[in-house]
């Protein structure tokens, strides 16, 4: 049995004084247990509505979603999301918005600072916890956004474009940071980008969408072996990657 | 608290390109100009009005034995006492309504829908109209005073609040909904937080408005406090000594802004600078 899976899954927005807009048109996906799948394509392909929906942010117009066989109807403790921008609550401290997540999940306030201390080791943030969002890089508060995220332990991890609005270097680092991580994790992660190398870099399936209406065009399988973390810089040389590179671009240009 | 002044200070200052070479000297000489107008002002008026009837006009020096006069024999502090414990009173009653009402109208569409009406047509009227009405109902002593700053001082705090609750980013409720924070996390780590600064100026608008509803009250209903001094001095034809109580009113109601700047600061920390 798949870890998630996704059927036949359709959203309709309504347009006032015309048609409505079908933003995804029958999906189906299924995830297997620990596996990284990255969501690529032109913007108004649905990769983040469809993303959204998987979290219960948005309600599909039709369709299901299961995870473990069981139907999703709503947000779950089971998964834990991260946000593009505006992910966290200026006006709480990194380890205040850490405990948010967590003084949601109706766990005690006296559990929390081990639990907050914890991920933000992990994600190199050790002593960051009382930095107000304005105090942080863009790099870092997406740091504290995926440390919330896992502090909350859930089976799947979705991620909404989560580097998207940091620089070039930056968003390199986080990227090699994220293949550590999930190498050594082995959550199940779903990973919207509209990049194209971060996707090669880090999943082991690229779902490719195209867009009106939104629909999955190709799954692209991503056989480099891991783990890829020890491999560095090195990763984005090996023929492999130049490869699936090359070939989700040209499937990209297509649906341009 | 000295550091923070001088931090204001220097934001202040920044925006001018000519305090760039030394700001403190900058400051000190837009000190030196600022107090120096104020001397020539107080002179021009105690030189002008010297010769003046002392029924109709009173000079500064006259002003300020006449306060020091009501200083000592207490009964301006007592005056002082008495409106400001029904000011502060009637201004903590009117915040707590503003507030709860305020979130209840943003947060719940048929609330806002049947009151919004009467909160605007009150807001916009002229309430003083009101006062006759209201003392026929609350006679002239305390309550009477408490209900006319209540009344003038609620309707920007509501008006502010639902404006703050309504405004809430939709990206912040996003990660309420994503971590299944309950409703009452939403509204105290998520809404409350984001409608605070419209929160604050709508006390700042209810504070001028409620200290402007305590003297029209000390003057309409029970002539006490620093209203009922200044009627009843002005009255005698004593003007210096109406004076003093204007001194105050105006002195206070600068303490009590800068007051809840304070405390607004004090909650708006996570801002950037």
């Amino acid at each position: 049995m798949p870890k998630l899976s996704v059927r036949n899954l359709t959203k309709r927005f309504p347009v006032s004084g015309g048609p409505s807009m079908t933003a995804l048109d029958g999906v189906d996906l299924d995830v297997e247990e620990g596996e990284f799948i990255a969501f690529v394509g032109p913007s108004g392909c649905g990769k983040t509505t469809l993303l959204r929906i998987i979290q219960g942010l948005e309600t599909a117009t039709s369709g299901e979603i299961r995870i473990d066989g069981k139907p999703v109807t709503g947000p779950g403790h089971d998964r834990g999301f991260v946000f593009q921008q505006y992910g966290l609550l200026p006006w709480l401290t990194a380890a205040q918005n850490i405990g948010f997540a967590l003084e949601a999940k109706g766990i005690p306030a006296a559990r929390h600072g081990e639990t907050t201390e914890r991920v933000l080791a992990t994600v190199g943030l050790k002593g960051f916890g009382d930095r107000f969002p304005h105090q942080l890089s863009g790099g870092m508060q997406q740091r504290v956004g995926i440390a919330r995220a896992l502090a909350i332990e859930p089976e799947i991890m979705l991620l909404d474009e989560p580097f998207g609005a940091l620089d070039a270097l930056t968003r390199e680092i986080l990227q090699n940071e994220m293949l550590g991580l999930t190498e050594r994790m082995g959550k199940t992660i779903l990973f919207v980008t509209h990049s194209v190398d971060e996707a090669v870099c880090l999943a082991d399936r690229v779902v490719v969408m195209s867009p009106r209406p939104g629909r999955i065009r190709e799954i692209v399988p991503i056989d480099i072996p891991r783990p890829r973390a020890s491999l560095g810089e090195a990763l984005r040389d090996t023929p492999e990657y130049v490869a699936k590179r090359h070939q989700l671009w040209t499937q990209l240009m297509d649906l341009v | 608290m000295q550091r923070s002044a001088q931090a204001s200070a220097d934001s202040k200052s920044a925006g001018e390109p000519a305090a760039a070479s030394d700001p403190n000297r900058q400051r000190r000489r837009e000190r030196l100009l600022q107090i120096g107008t104020l001397v020539l002002l107080l002179a021009v008026w105690e030189f002008a009005a010297r010769d003046a009837n002392k029924l109709l006009v009173a000079v500064p020096s006259d002003i300020a034995i006449a306060t020091w006069e009501l200083l000592l024999n207490g009964e301006l502090l007592s005056a002082t006492l008495d409106s400001m414990s029904t000011f502060v009173l009637g201004f903590v009653i009117a915040s707590v309504i503003g507030i709860v009402v305020g979130f209840a109208m943003g947060t719940n569409r048929t609330v806002e829908v049947i009151l919004d009406p009467y909160i605007n047509a009150l807001y916009a009227m002229p309430l003083v109209a009101l006062i006759p009405i209201l003392m026929l109902w609350v006679g002239i002593g305390f309550l009477a005073k408490i209900t006319i700053i209540i009344l003038f001082a609620v309707f920007p705090v509501i008006i502010n609040t639902v404006t703050g609750v309504k405004n809430v980013d939709r990206h912040y409720l996003d990660i309420g909904k994503a971590f299944m924070a309950s409703r009452f996390m939403v509204y105290r780590r998520i809404i409350a937080p984001y409608a605070l600064p419209y929160v604050a100026s709508g006390l700042r608008i209810a504070l001028g408005r409620g200290i402007i509803a305590m003297i029209v009250a000390e003057f309409l209903t029970s002539i006490s406090g620093l209203g009922g001094l200044i009627i009843n001095y002005t009255n005698a034809f004593e003007t210096a000594k109406a004076f003093a109580p204007v001194l105050v009113v105006a002195l206070l109601a600068n303490a009590l802004t800068v007051l809840v700047q304070k405390v607004e600061e004090r909650f708006g920390r996570w801002r950037r600078r």
